[in-house]
């Protein structure tokens, strides 16, 4: 049977399209992608991104830990700060990427995503075995004890608070919500777990991550929805984050892809120690991004030639709704020279001239 | 809920057929629509071309995905509907007025190997 989020209930009394996705039952959509695209980038959108999974590692060391494993040195970073991290194997290939949160001294939280949380919690506690400290720190699998909701879009604060300061009327939410910064996350402990907020999200636009005790999120969906926050799916959530030019593992980033290739190599710090190092000089391809000439939409695996010479294909592509256009990743041998500015993207029976583009696309 | 109409036949790849005398349209049903959502590009590069049942004519995009377009049943393709290039979003609004390509019907004893509405409808449901 398929996993079910806390507001799976929610989804249907909206006549949301259900969809599996990586094992769960999710909305895709629920009156269309493109006014759900729009409402983000236009107003405010709101999406139920339960699914994915929190990791938590603590304990003294935990992040000297986390450093080691990470491909950034998450210890000496800013505790307000979410920090945008990979897990790799010891080739440089990559298990996940993931939002770093700090909760407390010594005790943080990895948001990983929802196909790859039981691979990435086997992967950390295999790595733990064999690690010094390792009877100091504690790796547990948080995620059904958590809602997660994104509210998405310029002026997404006033409806947040209205939506969350009821919930929790006791905590100090609109001062400590209100002076936070794009991304910057506040704790507030409640009893056994954490209320965490982070103005962050994968829409490129500005906005609010809220994780709340699985029991109390669906009174801040309401409250949301009360707020006029329009409820987004995931298809709107997929064109969000490739018009705003952020990869999503499975596709820009994978096992075979390490993130030098995929061209994200300011989040990876390779002057020091830590499992993945290997990846340093592994660089045959590069990432490039791709819109359309035409009203051809480029998908995923199409390939992708220069003067008839196949150098590669699409990791992600889709039909932008805010550009009107198509939009898309390639991953091509990496000496494809710099200068040039088209290529070519077989789709069908045709080949349609790409541009070679800077992200984000919008 | 999506619609069924009973004046034409379907394929279980979501394409209906309505025939008028030795020409017919083709379209794709309302529950084909539904499930696509937001249709954003139309094309049938076949047009000339002879083909037979079950071959590809042409394609339809939503936000999400490409889908191939089949013949229902043989004929020649005489003309796309223009129409969709610029506006796609036609066939969301009323699939069974937002045709695609009218053919040249070769055989019209296959139609009667079509399904009707109601066993369409069991299919795709």
């Amino acid at each position: 049977m398929m996993k079910r989020t806390i507001l799976y209930d929610e989804h249907l009394a909206l006549k949301a399209k259900m969809v599996d996705f990586a094992g769960w039952e999710m909305p895709v959509q629920y009156t269309g992608i493109k006014d759900e695209t729009a409402a983000v980038r236009e107003a405010q959108g709101m999406f139920d991104v339960s699914h994915m999974g929190e990791i938590r590692v603590a304990g003294t060391g935990a992040g000297e830990f986390l450093d080691y494993v990470l491909s950034r040195k998450i210890s000496l970073k800013n505790p307000e700060l979410t920090n945008y991290a990979f897990l790799c194997y010891e080739d440089g290939g990559v298990v996940d990427d993931l939002m770093v949160y700090q909760l407390d001294t010594e005790d943080y939280w990895l948001v990983v995503n929802a196909a790859n949380t039981d691979k990435d919690f086997a992967h950390l506690q295999e790595i733990l075995t064999k690690y010094e400290q390792q009877n100091e720190i504690s790796i547990s699998n948080e995620t059904d004890n958590y809602g997660l909701i994104a509210i998405q879009g310029t002026g997404s604060l006033i409806p947040t608070l209205n939506a969350l300061t009821p919930i929790y009327p006791a905590l100090n939410i609109s001062e400590k919500i209100g002076n936070l910064k794009r991304f910057r996350q506040v704790s507030f402990p409640l009893n056994d777990k954490h209320l965490v907020v982070s103005r962050t999200g994968y829409t490129g636009e500005d906005g609010y991550e809220v994780y709340l005790p699985a029991d109390d999120t669906t009174k801040l969906w309401r409250n949301l929805l009360k707020e006029n926050i329009k409820p987004c799916g995931l298809g709107a959530r997929d064109a969000l984050r490739l018009e705003a030019g952020l990869p999503l593992y499975g596709h820009e980033l994978s096992s075979q892809i390490n993130p030098l290739e995929a061209g994200l190599g300011k989040f990876v710090e390779l002057d020091r120690d830590f499992v993945g190092k290997a990846m340093m000089g592994k660089q045959q391809r590069k990432s490039i991004a791709l819109i359309s000439e035409d009203k051809s939409i480029p998908r995923d695996g199409y390939q992708v030639f220069f003067q008839d010479q196949e150098i590669g294909y699409i990791t992600s592509g889709s039909f932008s709704p805010t550009l009107n256009k198509g939009i898309a990743f390639a991953l091509v041998t990496a000496d494809l020279a710099e200068g040039i500015t088209e290529v070519e993207v077989a789709i069908r029976r045709k080949k349609h001239t790409y541009k070679i583009t800077t992200t984000p696309f919008v | 809920m999506a619609e069924y109409r009973d004046d034409r036949y379907y394929v279980e790849s979501h394409e209906w057929i309505l025939t008028d005398g030795d020409t017919a349209t083709v379209g794709i049903s309302d529950f084909a629509q539904e499930e696509l959502g937001d249709i954003v590009y139309v094309e049938a590069d076949s047009v000339g071309e002879s083909l037979e049942k079950g071959e590809i004519f042409g394609s339809v995009e939503s936000v999400k995905v490409a889908s191939d377009l089949f013949m229902p049943i043989d004929g020649e393709v005489l003309e796309f509907n223009e129409v969709l290039e610029e506006e796609p979003e036609l066939i969301n609004e009323d699939a069974y007025a937002a045709w695609i390509i009218k053919i040249k019907v070769s055989d019209p004893s296959q139609i009667d190997d079509l399904l009707d509405a109601e066993k369409y409808q069991e299919i795709a449901e």
